[in-house]
């Protein structure tokens, strides 16, 4: 073939090129078109993205929410979806990338610091300006979610974490629930002798799963040391928290844990306490609804945890902070009719009737609403209400985890595993974690 | 008979292939390589970073826990899998009774999610509640840490690697069997060679490309486990038992800290090449000489 016919057949095998870049250009329009979403047929939708695969099932207090808005504002339609907490952190990361972030989503707060940082966050300032939203706040529930200026995001629910005990279990050999650590040493000594597990933990793809022990973080000064953590003036590796992570070795060593804590999840370590199997489990108010429907739920009380007699500052500490936030896409603040969906439902979310929903729920309210009805007199979430509202016990301003990066909150969750299944030592454990405390974000 | 052999009609033809090819293999590739050398988070502008990530994986004891677990696995899987594989075809190619159904159940693993071989080897090694131990206790022995322990997990994921990937390389192996021509084994018969003698001098060395390929599938399918490790024990205790492909999810998904997670996938995509085309060397040198 001559250059000649060459460039003769040129322009015929170019037209079916064209085709498929048209095809192409128009599956690209139809796909941006599709994203674009918004308004249809005179009704808005916003998108809601949330960190459980099933909402309705795992979530029911935000699925509540979703359809009470829907009914209260029959001109929005509320797109809720879920995935597991790893797939949904994944998905938020590109979905930052590639500018399609849903409007509103749950994200955990060193991811969403990230984006803050990015420009990715709708300033919430505004939001929570309208019928005085943020004065239904104790100030503590919004300061973690802030940016300078910017208020990047509010409270999803309130972390209100602890352990759940088994009063029948205590009972049954003679012990009184305990009070301080040495009090818990002894139940751990005395129920091993029984072969009973003292509290249920479950580490495998659920590391984080040590709530009772960053509180415990906290009776060992970790909010007075919090700033200098942060600017690395004082380390992670210093005598106070050594003596926290020696009284974890010595749980460990009086056989207070599961022998199978590294093969279990989280989720198994739950069935073990409402199947009877422990006497503990280290969980959070989220949990009350599920425990109280098990066969041990009129069984069941929470406690805050153990003081220390060697521990740092105020001990009656219970843990009531917010736990990771709800934020909104910048991108909802460029289309005002999407910007006043989204706004109603905040509104909504944290009126008192959202917030009775969270309560119905067996969910702590994250404002300063006060909870009624029949769903505060279940007995468990009844003990979990009356362990906040202790005399004399107060919350930290927020969980140690949440303050710091992803990074170096995966290394203390690990650390106190790595010290509960005797794979580290209190040093090692500490020596590990201190090399990653930075600011978030 | 039209032939299509003009060079734009081969190039029109295999130009959807190299389209696909270039979207999800060339592009992630190069996407990956690039961003090992910033600082990307995900989310923020990557930045620069030379090649620190790569320096910083000598520094990386969990790295270098990660890559000796996977060692320990190549070794394990290879040693195993590969013999195993080519005796269970040997003999199942043979006339003996049932073999169908038995091709079928040792293939029957490999058609299992990956994630579901995990969990049904959870509840056999589970140290504590698991069937294996619950055995040897019944015997009147105290079982080993199977898995969850800082030093037998890497054995059991290369046990149950083998486990669910035996049949799929046997059946490779049984493929080449059949495919043998049957006058050379009645040559053999009729020169007196035994039945091993038949294996040693004329089976094996006729088999010589479907081993070359069923070794390096093996070696390959190593540095791709993920799945087992992940439900196994999530790579615990404190990440002693991440192979390198659960430790690269772990820095990049869990950590955000995609520019060294990318640097980690570049690092198991090279080494996995560098075994395969080593092996590949190996034999060809093997078979010069």
């Amino acid at each position: 073939m001559t250059r000649a016919q060459r460039a003769h057949r040129g322009p015929r095998w170019s037209r079916p090129a064209a085709g498929l870049v048209a095809v192409a250009l128009a599956a690209t329009g139809l796909a941006a078109c599709g994203s674009e979403g918004g308004t249809s047929g005179g009704s808005k939708t916003i998108t809601l993205s949330m960190q459980t695969a099933n909402v309705q099932k795992s979530d029911p207090a935000t699925y509540q929410i979703v359809k009470a808005f829907e009914k209260k504002n029959p001109g929005i339609k509320v797109n809720l979806t879920g995935q597991p907490v790893d797939q949904h952190e994944q998905q938020m990361t590109i979905a930052a990338q590639s500018h399609t972030l849903p409007d509103v989503f749950w994200v955990y707060n060193s991811l969403a610091q990230t984006m803050a940082k990015n420009g990715n966050l709708l300033d919430l300032t505004p939001v929570l300006a309208q019928n005085q939203l943020k004065a239904k706040f104790p100030p503590s529930m919004l300061a973690g979610y802030r940016r300078g200026a910017l208020q990047y995001g509010v409270p999803y629910q309130a972390l209100v974490t602890g352990l759940y005990y088994n009063k029948k279990i205590l009972a049954k050999y003679g012990l009184a629930l305990p009070k301080t650590f040495d009090d818990l040493l002894q139940v751990a000594k005395v129920l091993h002798s029984h072969g009973v597990v003292t509290i249920s933990q479950g580490a495998n793809q659920s590391s984080f799963s040590v709530w009772a022990f960053l509180t415990m973080l906290d009776r060992f000064g970790w909010e007075q040391k919090q700033a200098g953590l942060l600017d690395g003036s004082i380390s992670y590796d210093n005598p106070d928290f050594l003596r926290l992570y020696e009284h974890v070795a010595e749980l460990a060593k009086a056989g207070a844990f599961p022998e199978n804590m590294t093969t279990q999840n989280y989720q198994q370590a739950v069935d073990a306490f409402t199947g009877g199997k422990a006497a503990m489990l280290d969980s959070g108010v989220w949990a009350a609804g599920a425990i109280q429907a098990s066969p041990v739920g009129n069984d069941v009380g929470f406690w805050a945890g153990p003081t220390f007699a060697d521990g740092v500052g105020k001990q009656e500490l219970v843990m009531n902070a917010p736990s990771a936030p709800l934020v909104v896409s910048a991108a909802v603040g460029k289309n005002k009719t999407k910007l006043d969906a989204v706004t109603k439902f905040l509104q909504f979310y944290y009126s008192d009737a959202g917030q009775q929903l969270l309560v119905d729920n067996a969910q702590t309210p994250v404002t300063t609403y006060q909870p009624t009805g029949p769903a505060v007199q279940k007995p468990v979430f009844a003990s979990v209400l009356a362990a906040l509202h202790a005399p004399g016990w107060t919350s930290p301003s927020a969980q140690p985890d949440l303050v710091v990066s992803a990074a170096a909150s995966t290394a203390i969750y690990e650390s106190m595993y790595g010290v509960m299944e005797g794979v580290l030592s209190p040093k090692q454990a500490l020596q590990n974690v201190a090399p990653t405390i930075k600011p978030a974000g | 008979m039209n032939w299509l052999s003009r060079r734009w009609q081969a190039a029109l033809m295999l130009a959807p292939a190299l389209l696909v090819y270039t979207v999800y293999v060339v592009y992630p590739v190069g996407y990956s390589i690039f961003y090992s050398f910033t600082d990307y988070n995900g989310v923020t502008e990557a930045k620069y970073v030379g090649t620190a990530n790569y320096r910083h994986m000598a520094d990386d004891s969990l790295f270098w826990s990660s890559m000796r677990n996977t060692m320990v696995v190549l070794g394990v899987a290879v040693v195993l899998l590969v013999p195993l594989a080519f005796l269970l075809a040997v003999l199942l190619s043979s006339r003996i009774r049932g073999a169908g159904v038995l091709r079928a159940l040792i293939f029957a693993p490999a058609i299992v999610a990956p994630i579901l071989v995990g969990l049904i080897w959870v509840f056999i090694l589970d140290p504590h509640i698991g069937l294996a131990n619950a055995f040897l206790a019944s015997l009147g022995f105290t079982g080993p840490e199977w898995i969850g322990g800082t030093s037998l997990t890497p054995v059991s994921v290369a046990l149950v690697y083998t486990w669910q990937t035996v049949g799929f390389i046997m059946t490779i192996f049984y493929a080449g069997i059949r495919m043998m021509p049957r006058d050379v084994l009645e040559a053999s018969q009729l020169d007196g060679a035994t039945r091993w003698q038949q294996l040693r001098y004329v089976t094996v060395p006729m088999l010589q490309e479907s081993f070359a390929i069923c070794t390096v599938l093996a070696i390959t399918g190593v540095f791709k486990i993920f799945e087992l490790v992940y439900v196994l024990t999530g790579g615990g205790p404190i990440h002693l038992s991440e192979v390198l492909v659960s430790y690269m999810y772990y820095v990049t998904f869990q950590l955000q800290n995609y520019g060294y997670g990318l640097a980690l996938a570049v690092v198991v995509c090279v080494l996995g090449a560098v075994v395969s085309l080593a092996y590949l060397g190996f034999r060809r040198r093997s078979a010069r000489a």
